[in-house]
């Protein structure tokens, strides 16, 4: 009855408008969007389109793949780890007593082989393992209003337990600030110091906007316990960068912190003398510490993952626009075959 | 001060009333009487009196809240969904020191969510306080002061003396004093109590009668004594005291206020009825007014109805929940495994709290349960709820109540969605129920054929010969009915050779006489108002009746007079061309209708004295009595009958006796002495005619068409492509029943027919000894019998792809027995694999019975549709109720979820609106499962690189704003206009429809689907996003934090997450680009303004230019795009891969299509039926083969309403029984089933 059924309903619209003047008439009034009939586009996946999708991501994939792992390939990294090699050998097996031996000598010396040329600036990093900044106790305990402005000072009471010492608030105060990492390198290259330059490591809104140019530390690391770097007392919080990159805490329990620029190309087949001191436990946890010399590109330091993750979904749209192809001119299906519709195919069944 | 106490006691039974408890008020001087006389005293006409008593006033109100109980009222509404209750728990929580987030992050959503519904709510009760308003505020005169004063109806009270006008409503229920007509007599219209369309006669009491002027009614000074206000709507006892004397007053003298519902519609001019008819004014005094009104306090509460799919989404809710909560273990046992004091940097040594508290691990793991809890709390998605009820609200208010398909210009009647709850259950109906009578039918019998002499006359065609010549392939011609022709309701009859004295010319026009003679003089109908053709009006029993009438007055014999002896016909044409004559009948016997005899017998006497007997009745009866000779013409007219059957007509035999003076006398004798019998009056008068109604001539044969409402066979046979299966449920006997099933091509003579009767001769021999119990076990025994040998015969065909499509028949009696708890099974086995049931002679309560038993035996989706009082159970038994609107009464479509114009609109309700609900739903509730899985998961994920210590992936603001923000709106567009085919194309394949029933777009397999994505989506954000940060992500060398991690990671989550929904989409408007576009703009707006500042208030500063850092590197911008397509790839592999090898039947039908031009409105529809590809067109052509001519001849005639016409008339009050029909079905009736 496909036949009678349109008619009948166009029939029932035409009369309701030659109704439609009457005084007090319920007929709803037209429009698109009560009649359902708003203009819209239909896509349909027809193997043109599903193919041309696969192709048209695969074309701009691939191209971005191959310059991001150019760009990566570019950039010179050396890391070395040390947590190991920079405990004495009668420590090796009891490490954390080392480390929290007040007197033990914590010097350690490396040297790190430039494998190619790495012009300026070098970033120098720490590589921190299996520390985890991100801990809930860890990331709330901080005072972002006392770190910001002199006058609330005493604001400590997010900061707990690292806020206060001998009751006295301290400034920066929790558990972050506390526990700031605090080894130190020195570079020398042919025994000529390399200076380090250790200013602007920190993001720029952090130093003017997080940390006030008037808030300087106090009552510091006085506690019972030392969590790590001391700060100078005569500077303002908002110089000190160490900290400043510090307390923005890293999302990851693997994370590489800034610890200076070094502002000179290195040939290759340079040797540089590292000469390190080993102060921060990370040992108690395992955690694996590791100095990182590199230089960046535009897409930032040596990180192949964008490169390879644009070049597989590339590679695999391309290969899904092949085998699509071929399935599409070995056994297509014809769009809107109705002998493909349930009913067509069972006739009768449920 | 009068003696009597009053109290008003509201009945406890009526829920709607609880709320307007009146305060039990007693008028006695300092002492309370614990039992005041359940009485109320009413002074008319003397406000001062009454004002002691404290009567209601007569304003209404239906509202919900007042302002002051709003919030409390409507948040505890509120509260009561577990969403909401959830949220606000986890709410409390988050304020708890355990919470890694700041209160605000859940607090946001659910006030946002609550402040939604709450004005949703307001909006809602705001137009019901409109509509009480224009209620209260309808105008009537009252007398004051010796005259008319129109005042509003609130300012009515009880005790005032009222005027209604013709057509006017009653404000109140009043007592009629008072009415223009002669003795008294009001006509009132109740279709809207009870759903009958014959006008009711109210009569004064005869004291009354003269109080119609202002000056008279001045003088009148009643008391009325009666019963406290109470829901009965057809008792009242009271009396009325005047002048010192009592009078009893009766139901009769009352007129009740109309329906609130109906008053509304009134308002707005929808609705006639409910008022005055025939009558210039009445005088009435009113005795209860406002929610005292019978009617008010008769209001049901119409218990609201939740869709299957809800119901469903519960367990999916559920799902979620237990999600939540392994989720929150897992995370809770890795927090105790992980807290150690070897991490010195979290500062573990001493003081302490519990939750990082090394040395209780167990607390660790109790307390983390709770940290994470908030933590994953947008896992449950708290909008969902919201958008869902949003989205079908704009459904059913914008698109159901606003389409113009489903608008019936006749009536003016749009469709209306009275709840909004049920959208997407139109979407899955597999079983309907339906009424016959004015659902299927227009209950409005038109004169159609005749047969006279063994010829045929009337030039029109069926629906059904419309069917079936269409099927032929045969362009059916309109008949073009000329401007001449005599057209009335209830005559659509041409014919050139019998109209205005033709039938003078044609060779048999003597058995045309006796034919017209018989249609004027044989029936019981009577007439009323003016004596003149144009505007007498016939009051019959029933419509047949009345149709033939009809018809001898189109014939030009004008029955105009009865006298309880004679009839007076003004007969034209008959002596010569042109001549008109009034001829009286005088009426001897009237041998009446019931429906054992099937026939109705007059015998008349000529004003020549010729004796005449005439006889109409059902085919099989009259050809049982005709005398012999006259073959030829009896086999003819056998033939017009099943040829008229056949086209869906009711039929009926004419034939007439000559009598002898003598032998009438003799025969007159016994019929006035078992006429005077007091003992089996009524077989002794049946076997008394039976002895006269015998040798009788034949003169033809009558169709009247019970005329379908337009449209129902397609309709029925559409639907029934769809996969639904089609149930009457009819209080008409079974003859009728057929006869409208064949009609409807409900049953067809291909089908394999199983009839369950108990019209058989061993059950009537049976019930004729009379012991019950006996009766009862072996129908009992009869029926169990007929089931079996029909399910045996049935099964065979079930399992079989190609075999005949199966009906049943079952009337009433039947029904009785096999709905007991034994049998139940074995019906319900058999009536769910019949593509049609027909079950006749049931009562209002077995149609509730039969639905629910389908509903509850065979958990389907079942819709009941119908338009009298006698479906309002079976309405609200079904999952969805239907009323029909427009021209009875009001109470289906009160009980209704919906109400329609016209049966055939159930085609667009579900295969348009209904299909599209479901599937827009289904989309809607998968999306907020999707959107919520992957955007926790990204936060589960994060958990396990945290020491499990439940620390936040996303800042509060995210969090909150993620649901009822940023991916809040596209959503809800989806839900609106998501369009896979064009509504011609949806009714043009019913099949589709399919994949609602079988619920194709929401099950488990559906959400697991889902569910994979989330999860795959939710790894590559983290993970990706990780990968991201391990190192320098720009030329200054410096690294991210956290924070800069999670704004990279959020923007990947709300570019993708609103991507994801453009690739679900069938069609993309331009709504679409702005929401989806919108929401990602927003949150971009959002992050610039949220980091760009710093305020003073209690917020993280970690935010703080984190996005502008973020933007100032490549990587950003690079990772951007990465991100959303490697997250979508497998998505769009899965999509296409699902369309090319497994498409749905929609997609192959877009794909059909797609080259179609979508023109808007109703050019489009013709359009596209032109445009039939070869294929189809063959298939359809199988499809339609022309199908058998039925062999059955139809049968009209069921008038048993007779009795109470008369009785009504005469003054006898018969109580307007709105079960009308229930008392049909139990009667009892003996005829031979076919």
């Amino acid at each position: 009855m496909s036949s009678n059924t349109p008619s009948s309903s166009a029939g029932g619209v035409g009369s309701a408008d030659s109704a439609a003047p009457r005084r007090n008439s319920k007929r709803p009034k037209y429009s698109k969007f009560t009649q359902q009939e708003l203009p819209a586009c239909k896509p349909i996946l027809t193997p043109r389109w599903v193919i041309s999708a696969f192709m048209l991501v695969s074309i701009v994939f691939i191209p971005i793949g191959v310059v991001s792992l150019f760009a990566s390939r570019d950039v010179v990294e050396i890391v070395d780890r040390y947590e190991t090699a920079c405990v004495p050998a009668n420590f090796r097996n009891d490490k954390v007593s080392f480390i929290q031996n007040e007197t033990t000598n914590k010097i350690c010396t490396r040297s790190l082989t430039v494998p190619k040329r790495m012009k300026q600036p070098i970033y120098v990093y720490y590589q921190l393992d299996n520390f985890y900044q991100n801990h809930r106790r860890y990331v709330k305990s901080r005072s972002d209003s006392q770190l910001k402005d002199n006058s609330s000072w005493d604001d400590v009471s997010s900061c707990k337990p690292e806020d206060d010492a001998n009751g006295m608030p301290i400034v920066p105060c929790g558990l972050i600030a506390w526990s700031l990492f605090n080894d130190t390198y020195n570079f020398s290259l042919n025994n000529q110091q390399l200076a380090v330059n250790k200013r602007g490591i920190s993001w720029k809104s952090d130093r003017d906007s997080k940390f006030g140019s008037d808030v300087f530390p106090r009552n510091f690391q006085n506690g019972t316990l030392i969590g790590g770097k001391r700060l100078d007392p005569n500077v303002s919080l908002s110089e000190q960068e160490d900290l400043i990159v510090w307390m923005r805490t890293a999302a990851l329990p693997t994370f590489r912190k800034l610890y200076g620029k070094i502002e000179r190309d290195l040939q290759p087949n340079e040797v540089i003398q590292v000469t390190l001191e080993n102060n921060y436990n990370t040992y108690s946890f395992n955690g694996k510490k590791r100095l990182v010399l590199s230089t960046t590109s535009w897409l930032g330091g040596k990180n192949d993952f964008l490169g390879i993750a644009y070049l597989t979904v590339g590679g695999l749209c391309f290969f899904l626009a092949l085998s699509f192809t071929v399935v599409y001119l070995v056994k297509p299906r014809r769009l809107g075959d109705p002998s493909y519709l349930s009913w067509n195919r069972n006739p009768g069944g449920h | 001060m009068s003696g009597w106490e009053t109290v008003n006691e509201p009945l406890k039974s009526q829920p709607g009333s609880s709320s307007r408890r009146t305060v039990s008020r007693t008028v006695t001087l300092g002492r309370v009487q614990p039992q005041a006389p359940a009485l109320r005293t009413i002074f008319c006409n003397d406000r001062e009196a009454n004002f002691a008593h404290r009567y209601k006033g007569n304003s209404i109100s239906t509202t919900k809240y007042n302002i002051f109980t709003f919030l409390p009222k409507g948040l505890y509404e509120q509260f009561r969904r577990v969403a909401n209750l959830y949220f606000l728990m986890v709410s409390i929580l988050s304020a708890t020191p355990y919470s890694p987030v700041h209160p605000v992050t859940n607090m946001v959503p659910l006030s946002l969510v609550l402040l939604f519904s709450l004005i949703k709510e307001a909006f809602e009760d705001w137009q019901r306080f409109q509509n009480d308003n224009a209620i209260n505020n309808t105008l009537v005169d009252v007398l004051q002061a010796q005259g008319w004063k129109t005042l509003q109806w609130r300012k009515l009270q009880v005790g005032d003396i009222i005027r209604v006008k013709q057509d006017g409503f009653f404000p109140a229920d009043i007592l009629l004093l008072a009415s223009t007509n002669a003795d008294g007599v009001c006509y009132i219209e109740t279709a809207n109590l009870d759903g009958e369309t014959n006008l009711k006669i109210r009569k004064a009491l005869e004291k009354t009668w003269d109080y119609l002027t202002p000056e008279k009614a001045c003088e009148f000074k009643g008391e009325v004594q009666c019963e406290q206000p109470n829901n009965s709507l057809y008792t009242f006892t009271g009396n009325l005291v005047i002048n010192n004397q009592t009078l009893p007053l009766s139901p009769n003298q009352i007129l009740l206020r109309v329906f609130s519902e109906c008053l509304s519609s009134i308002v707005s001019n929808v609705v006639k009825g409910c008022s005055l008819k025939n009558t210039d004014f009445i005088v009435g005094a009113v005795i209860f007014t406002g929610h005292e009104t019978k009617v008010m306090m008769n209001s049901m509460n119409v218990p609201s109805k939740r869709s299957t799919l809800e119901r469903r989404l519960d367990k999916l809710i559920l799902a979620l929940f237990s999600t939540l909560f392994s989720m929150c273990l897992l995370g809770a046992m890795g927090s105790g495994i992980f807290i150690d004091r070897k991490y010195f940097y979290l500062g573990l040594r001493q003081n302490v709290e519990d939750q990082f508290n090394p040395s209780k691990r167990f607390l660790v793991i109790i307390l983390t349960m709770l940290t994470l809890l908030t933590l994953y709390s947008t896992i449950i998605p708290i909008s969902l709820y919201v958008s869902i009820e949003t989205i079908k609200f704009i459904q059913s208010s914008q698109f159901i109540n606003k389409d113009l398909n489903m608008y019936h210009a006749e009536t003016n009647t749009p469709a209306s969605a009275r709840t909004s709850n049920l959208n997407e259950e139109l979407g899955q109906v597999e079983y309907i129920f339906s009424d016959k009578t004015g659902t299927l039918t227009r209950n409005l019998m038109e004169f159609f054929k005749c047969s006279i002499g063994g010829e045929i006359y009337g030039t029109g065609m069926t629906e059904i010969e419309k069917g079936v010549t269409e099927r032929k392939g045969i362009k059916v011609q309109e008949v073009q009915t000329s401007n001449d022709s005599v057209r009335e309701k209830g005559f659509n009859f041409y014919d050139g050779r019998l109209l205005r004295g033709a039938w003078r010319n044609e060779p048999n026009h003597d058995a045309c006489k006796e034919f017209f003679r018989c249609l004027a003089i044989c029936h019981t109908v009577l007439p009323e108002g003016d004596e003149s053709p144009a505007k007498i009006k016939y009051q019959a029993a029933s419509p047949d009746e009345a149709a033939l009438v009809l018809a001898a007055k189109n014939f030009g014999f004008f029955f105009y007079r009865r006298t309880p002896s004679m009839i007076y016909v003004r007969e034209s044409h008959v002596e010569r061309m042109g001549k008109t004559q009034d001829t009286s009948y005088e009426i001897l016997n009237v041998l009446e209708f019931n429906s054992t005899r099937k026939r109705q017998s007059v015998v008349c006497r000529y004003p020549d004295g010729r004796l005449v007997l005439y006889c109409k009745g059902a085919d099989t009866v009259i050809y049982e009595r005709l005398g012999s000779g006259n073959d030829a013409l009896n086999k003819a007219t056998r033939d017009h009958l099943e040829q008229f059957g056949s086209a869906g007509l009711r039929t009926l035999c004419l034939a007439y006796r000559d009598l002898a003076p003598d032998l009438y006398e003799s025969w007159n004798e016994k019929f006035i002495k078992a006429k005077s019998s007091l003992r089996d009056r009524e077989k002794k008068l049946d076997e008394v005619a039976e002895l006269i109604e015998k040798e009788l001539i034949l003169i033809g044969a009558t169709a009247i068409e019970d005329k379908l409402q337009e449209g129902v066979p397609s309709c029925i046979q559409t639907l029934s492509r769809a996969g639904i299966k089609f149930w009457v449920l009819t209080g008409d006997k079974m003859e009728t029943a057929i006869n409208i099933a064949y009609a409807c091509n409900l049953l067809n003579n291909e089908m394999k027919q199983f009839i369950i009767s108990s019209e058989t001769d061993a059950i009537r021999e049976v019930e004729e000894r009379g012991d019950q119990t006996e009766i009862a076990h072996f129908i009992k025994e009869d029926v169990r019998k007929q089931l079996k040998q029909s399910l045996d015969e049935a099964s065979q065909y079930f399992c079989a792809r190609s075999g005949p499509k199966l009906g049943l028949v079952i009337d009433g009696k039947c029904l009785t027995y096999a709905l007991d708890s034994s049998l139940r099974i074995m019906l319900l086995t058999l009536g769910l694999n019949c593509a049609s049931v027909v079950c006749c002679r049931v009562s209002p309560l077995q149609k509730a019975q039969v639905t629910s038993l389908v509903k509850k035996g065979a958990h389907k989706i079942t819709l009941s549709i119908g338009d009298g009082a006698n479906d309002v159970s079976m309405i609200q038994a079904a999952h969805i109720g239907i009323g029909i609107s427009g021209l009875e009464g009001m109470q289906a479509v009160m009980a209704s979820d919906f109400a329609i114009a016209q049966f055939r609109f159930l085609e667009d309700l579900l295969l348009v609106h209904g299909r599209w609900s479901y599937i827009r739903l289904c989309k809607v509730v998968m999306y907020f499962f999707y959107k919520n899985l992957a955007f926790t998961l990204t936060q589960f994920w994060f958990t396990f690189n945290t020491g499990f210590s439940g620390q936040r992936f996303y800042d509060d603001w995210f969090q909150s704003l993620y649901n009822v923000i940023f991916t809040a709106l596209p959503v809800i567009i989806v839900g609106l206009f998501d369009k896979d085919i064009s509504p011609p194309l949806s009714k043009k394949y019913p099949e589709l429809y399919k994949e609602g029933i079988r619920n194709k777009f929401f099950k488990w397999r559906v959400v697991a689907v889902w569910a994979f994505f989330s999860i795959y989506q939710s790894l590559v954000f983290f993970y990706f996003i990780s990968a991201f940060s391990s190192t320098s992500r720009d030329r200054s060398g410096k690294m991210f934090g956290l924070w800069d991690v999670s704004t990279m990671a959020f923007t990947c989550v709300v570019v993708t997450i609103n991507l994801r929904l453009l690739m679900m989409c069938n069609s993309i408007t331009r709504w679409h680009c702005i929401s989806v576009g919108g929401s990602i703009l927003v949150w971009f707006m959002f992050i610039f303004l949220y980091s760009g500042i710093t305020t003073p208030l209690d917020r993280n500063e970690n935010m703080y230019w984190v996005i502008y850092i973020l933007m100032s590197t490549p990587s950003f911008y690079v990772t951007l795009l990465l991100v959303p397509v490697a997250a979508l790839l497998v998505d769009f592999l899965y999509l296409c891969v699902q369309r090319w090898f497994f498409p749905y039947d929609y997609q192959i039908i877009q794909e059909m299509h797609k080259d179609d031009i979508h023109c808007t409105g109703p050019s489009g529809v013709v359009g596209s039926k032109q445009q039939l590809i070869a294929d189809e067109e063959r298939s359809n052509e199988i499809s339609q083969l022309p199908r058998e001519v039925s062999k059955h001849s139809g049968f009209a005639f069921d008038s048993p309403g007779y009795e109470s016409f008369f009785a009504s008339q005469s003054g006898k009050y018969v109580p307007p029984n709105a079960w009308d029909v229930a008392r049909r079905a139990s009667m009892r009736h003996k005829a031979t089933p076919k």
